[in-house]
């Protein structure tokens, strides 16, 4: 069978997911809703499905009888989508984080539990190459035991073409932390186990900074005895910019963005042109992480089986974010 | 005239390439090496042309100008108890200055109380990658700066450096206090609070390998320190300092030991990192004897420093005892 696929938010995931449900075997785009039909009409055009604006979920679920529910509305809208779409017993995809508070985390997996729908969180750098390939050896011994792990995650504070840049308001994204260091604390977990607690310090809930820039260091203890260092920017003017390092009794892993890109682009400037050098890391279609996540959500709906990235799962990477908010917050150690 | 210099010890490696600087720099002279390792001492001493003291007692007696003082850490306040009575003029104290914020408290205020100049051998001061950094900072080339995220990164030492009773712990004693002094130079801010998670995940022992610092500055400024020793026999160097300083206008990374070559030798089976980047030693050193002929040298740490930069790695194992943070 093919999968009738609604996609729900049309914001800088929406885009992106529109363009790999168009690529995704067994699966076919079949509605887009937005706020409104100046934002959707668009992408349903592009991908030859069908508009629809705020509110018009109910019409969307009776109109184009979707299998799948891809949420990628702002995160404090994902409670209300996955209640709807899990009443309506659909299957759901839902961006991270999986919501902004942990009231909303516990609505989703009763909403998900009771409705016993399938489920899977976009916790996208589980399927990056790079990421991918450093798990496999850590699981294969390369590092020994892990004691150390520094990952990174650098980049200018996110742009939107609407007018509403909801990234920049702390309390609806959760800023740097909630919003994008979040992809680090879950594969975090995949990788190296459960999280005991939690510190950090940033910009958070520092109004001078609110809306212009976010930063945090944030220091992990695992069940393991291993410690791990995050870093999350929103203060880098220079380009995005990832690094890892995993050191263990054995070995140590590194890999980093910048010096990994087998492509770098300069142009001169010219006219209002900036001459900068974008470095490129370009991969074959079938790598590209965010048609991985997808694909591997319809192959687990074909199969039957659990999808990769469940809603338990990223309820604990939310909660090591809610926890590391509540540390800068008030400069105390959150166990978990 | 040229200053009489004596050497209290080989322990700490750094001494060869203070003694490298020194024998370099015409205005001085290494008057003799001291060592309780007769061995090392006798050995040292052939090497760099000079006399051997089985005792730092003999070798003051020389009368030196100014003494470099690399013996264990927590050897350190009886040299400069024992170089203050005998009347040196100024004392460079590897660091950290001590395994205790009294031992250094006592060292800062004896020669204080007797007019002896106490310097801490902190090189990164004199790297010209730090002072560039130090330069766009101060001219305000990032905006006002938030913070600064660090690394100390090595390999383990072993020898003394792992026995406790002598270094005073493992890898956060070691490695807190070259970024936290090169921190609160460029900042110009003390530490208040610093939270540690510490662990011994690369040798298993009763020592600390690992530590994660997150250390709180006067004025709100934050930064994170990893000191580990977390670099395998295998790694092409032996470690790093790196600072990532944010501010509200730009970033600057410095990544001090970059300017190396790479070097793949088939007789090693590892890649090696040659280093070019200049040298800091020979302007530590130099300030070191400046400040023996009783010049203002703004740019070397002081006792004061070294006291303050080793309160954060005090404050480190405090915080990993009580699994929270604690004031400096």
């Amino acid at each position: 069978m093919t999968y009738r696929v609604a996609l729900i938010g049309t914001g800088n995931m929406g885009k992106v997911h529109a363009q790999q449900w168009s690529a995704v075997s067994g699966a076919e785009l079949v509605a887009v809703e937005a706020c409104t039909y100046e934002e959707s009409g668009p992408i349903a055009k592009m991908y030859n499905c069908e508009a629809f604006a705020f509110d018009e979920f109910d019409d969307l679920i009776r109109k184009t009888s979707p299998d799948i529910v891809d949420i990628c509305v702002p995160t404090p809208s994902h409670r209300q989508y996955v209640e709807r779409a899990a009443a309506a017993g659909k299957a759901i995809f839902c961006e991270k984080p999986l919501a902004r508070t942990m009231p909303d985390c516990d609505a989703i997996v009763a909403a998900v539990e009771r409705n016993n729908v399938p489920f899977m969180a976009g916790h996208v750098v589980r399927f990056f190459p790079e990421y991918a390939r450093a798990k496999a050896l850590v699981d294969g011994g390369a590092v020994g035991k892990p004691a150390a792990i520094r990952v990174a995650r650098m980049a200018a504070m996110p742009t939107l073409d609407t007018e509403d840049n909801w990234y920049r308001d702390p309390d609806r994204s959760g800023g740097v932390v909630l919003d994008m260091i979040i992809h680090d604390f879950d594969w975090l977990r995949f990788a190296f186990g459960p999280v005991t607690r939690v510190y950090a310090k940033g910009l958070y809930g520092k109004p001078e900074y609110r809306g212009s820039m976010d930063y945090a260091l944030v220091t992990l203890r695992f069940e393991s005895g291993a410690v791990a260092h995050v870093t999350g920017s929103w203060a880098h003017p220079g380009g995005f910019q990832t690094t890892i390092e995993i050191a263990g009794d054995g070995g140590i892993i590194e890999h980093n963005s910048n010096t990994s890109a087998p492509l770098t682009v300069a142009l001169k400037a010219t006219g209002n042109r900036v001459g900068v050098a974008v470095p490129e890391s370009p991969t074959i279609a079938e790598e590209n992480p965010y048609f991985c996540e997808l694909q591997a959500f319809v192959n687990a709906l074909k199969a039957g089986t659990t999808p990769p990235v469940t809603v338990y799962d990223a309820y604990e990477a939310t909660k090591i974010a809610l926890a590391v908010l509540e540390s800068i917050e008030t400069s105390k150690v959150v166990t978990l | 005239m040229t200053l009489k210099i004596g050497i209290l010890s080989f322990a700490h490696m750094h001494a060869y390439s203070y003694a490298l600087a020194l024998k370099a720099n015409p205005g001085a002279v290494i008057t003799g090496i001291a060592d309780p390792d007769p061995e090392r001492g006798q050995k040292m001493a052939a090497e760099f042309g000079t006399t051997y003291y089985a005792t730092d007692a003999e070798l003051l007696a020389e009368g030196l100008d100014g003494v470099v003082i690399c013996s264990e850490n927590v050897r350190h306040r009886a040299a400069v108890e024992a170089s203050v009575a005998a009347g040196v003029k100024a004392i460079l104290c590897e660091k950290p200055l001590a395994t205790t914020v009294e031992d250094a408290r006592a060292m800062v205020d004896l020669c204080a109380a007797k007019g002896v100049k106490l310097a801490t051998a902190f090189p990164c001061r004199y790297s010209p990658p730090f002072l560039r950094l130090k330069e766009q900072v101060q001219s305000g080339a990032i905006g006002k700066v938030v913070s600064i995220r660090g690394t100390n990164h090595g390999t383990m030492p072993g020898g003394w450096f792992t026995d406790k009773a002598l270094s005073g712990g493992g890898a956060v004693i070691d490695h807190t206090v070259h970024v936290a002094d090169l921190n609160r130079w460029l900042l110009g801010a003390e530490a208040t609070d610093v939270y540690a998670e510490i662990g011994n995940g690369f040798y298993h022992q009763d020592w600390d390998d690992t530590g994660f610092l997150t250390i709180g500055y006067e004025g709100g400024v934050f930064a994170t320190l990893d000191t580990s020793w977390s670099r395998p026999s295998s790694y092409p160097t032996w470690g790093d300092v790196t600072l990532q300083v944010v501010g509200t206008e730009g970033v600057i990374d410095l990544d001090m030991f970059a300017q190396n070559v790479v070097v793949y030798d088939e007789r090693a089976g590892k890649a090696a990192w040659h280093n070019w980047g200049s040298g800091t030693d020979a302007g530590l050193v130099a300030d070191f004897l400046r400040l023996v002929s009783g010049e203002d040298v703004p740019n070397l740490a002081t006792g004061e420093d070294g006291l303050q930069a080793l309160a954060v790695a005090v404050a480190a194992y405090k915080s990993a005892d009580a699994g929270q943070a604690v004031a400096v």
